[in-house]
């Protein structure tokens, strides 16, 4: 084993290292099944019965998170579309509509906290209201 | 066509290959053709001064189309945020499907090619007389029209793209159930084949890596030549069958869990979305580690005559000793990454 070699295997391991920390450190949260980044207005907050939270950049995105892992799931909160404000999910209004949210998964369900919003956006885009597609079985 | 410093820089490497290449392909097949096998030294000498001027040539264009290869995958990611509906390289590679696919098949071939040529160059070069002139004009024959197929692919490319239309999302493709990348490990390990592809994943890795040290320990010249024979032909052998180990096990197992998304399997979005930084060097380290297994056979195929036997030898053991450490670091930056995130 020459000098170099383990020079070079000190600076990979150092790279790795660096890496772990980026991960575990620094990096922004990113969506939890996709790892795209997720805007403010449509974040979905999956927190688990441990109580730690994962994060989602869709409604798409978290409903298939969800159905894999149901037995981990405690509540899931919803940012209003309007407000921006976050709420449980039993207490939204979900629309499905032609507006695409997020153009990369085609989401297309939306969130509000008040049921005029709801209706006013389902009917400015061809939308119809949907049943919360985060129902936990008590 | 979209407009960036990638797609510029890309279009110049590309044109002057392309140039550069065509010249050389026509100044080494005509240099092939006159110099023959059993020619008076006298002549040799004179035309190994002409030879002088092709090589140095096609040194440079070749060190600089391999760089090529890695700044395609920077040109497909400055393309994500034109693209409409991309999230990663994928979305990108949805666009002129099959010349991307033609692309990403010779960029690899072209690189490994490139590298062979350089190192048989590096071994003609060494010895005074050049006895491997005439097979490195042939070799050189054959690595010039890959990079001038790969330089036109490029070039058709680079103005064809036009993000005019919406693609889908990179887990459409790579997290369905009925994958081709969870279908074929299922077909030979069972229902659940990931722990035994991960388990694979290890145990060929560390066998390459044994089989690769035996030549650089003190006993390696000691032994018998079938010996020998058997480790260099297992370390191909096995090098090979680590290809699809490795790309299987990381789409798979590793990619998931260092992305911290246990169910997303994008390769693309692993090795340029940033959620892993040192993607590019882990898969970097593997690709030369395994190319550098097949740049020795190309060593033992061209340079093994009893006039260069001593110069490809030590150069054989600098690669082995390359392959080593590629692999070994690659193996070892998955674990760290597995044991700490």
């Amino acid at each position: 084993m020459t000098k170099k070699f383990w020079i070079g295997l000190a600076l990979v391991f150092g790279i790795a290292l660096g890496g772990v920390f980026y991960q575990k450190f620094i990096k922004s949260p990113r969506c939890a099944y996709d790892g795209s980044a997720i805007p403010f207005i449509y974040e979905v907050d999956i927190v688990l019965k441990d109580h730690s939270t994962s994060k989602f950049c869709s409604v798409y995105c978290a409903v298939h998170w969800f159905k894999n892992n149901i037995q981990l799931i405690d509540h899931v909160v919803v940012t209003d579309e309007i407000r921006g404000n976050k709420i449980d999910s039993y207490m939204a209004y979900f629309v499905e509509s032609e507006l695409i949210t997020n153009e990369t998964n085609d989401n297309r369900i939306h969130v509000f906290q008040q049921r005029q919003d709801a209706l006013t956006h389902a009917e400015k885009f061809h939308g119809m209201m949907v049943d919360d597609p985060f129902i936990l079985d008590e | 066509m979209i407009v960036n410093i990638y797609t510029l820089i890309m279009l110049f490497v590309a044109f002057l290959s392309l140039f550069l290449g065509g010249y050389l392909f026509y100044a080494a097949l005509k240099m092939f053709l006159c110099c023959e096998p059993g020619i008076p030294f006298e002549t040799k000498s004179k035309f190994e001064q002409k030879g002088y001027l092709v090589f140095l040539l096609a040194c440079v264009i070749l060190s600089v189309r391999m760089l090529a290869w890695p700044w395609f995958y920077f040109m497909l990611q400055s393309f994500v945020s034109e693209v409409p509906g991309a999230m990663c390289m994928f979305g990108v590679t949805r666009i002129l499907p099959s010349t991307v696919t033609f692309l990403q098949i010779i960029k690899p071939i072209s690189f490994f090619m490139m590298g062979g040529w350089l190192l048989c160059y590096y071994v003609d070069k060494s010895i005074p007389t050049t006895p491997l002139a005439r097979k490195n004009l042939f070799f050189l024959l054959i690595v010039c029209s890959v990079l001038l197929a790969d330089s036109i692919a490029d070039i058709s490319y680079v103005f064809r793209m036009k993000p005019l239309m919406s693609v889908s999302c990179c887990a459409t493709f790579f997290d369905v159930p009925l994958r081709p990348s969870a279908m074929i490990p299922q077909a030979i390990f069972g229902r659940h084949f990931q722990k035994s592809l991960f388990v694979a994943y290890y145990l060929v890795n560390i066998i390459l890596i044994v089989l690769l040290f035996v030549p650089l320990s003190k006993k390696w010249l000691s032994l018998a030549s079938l010996p020998k024979k058997i480790i260099l032909s297992s370390q191909a052998v096995i090098g090979i069958i680590n290809i699809p180990v490795v790309i299987y096990a990381f789409i798979e197992n590793i990619i998931p869990r260092l992305m911290q998304l246990p169910y997303h399997h994008c390769i693309y979005c692993f090795m340029g979305n940033g959620m892993v930084p040192d993607a590019p060097v882990i898969l970097g380290l593997y690709v030369i580690g395994t190319f550098a297994i097949g740049w020795m056979g190309i060593l033992r195929l061209f340079c093994m005559t009893t006039e260069t036997h001593d110069v490809a030898e030590r150069l054989f053991v600098k690669i082995n000793g390359l392959s080593v450490f590629c692999l070994f670091a690659s193996v070892m930056m998955v674990t760290i990454h597995l044991l700490f995130t």
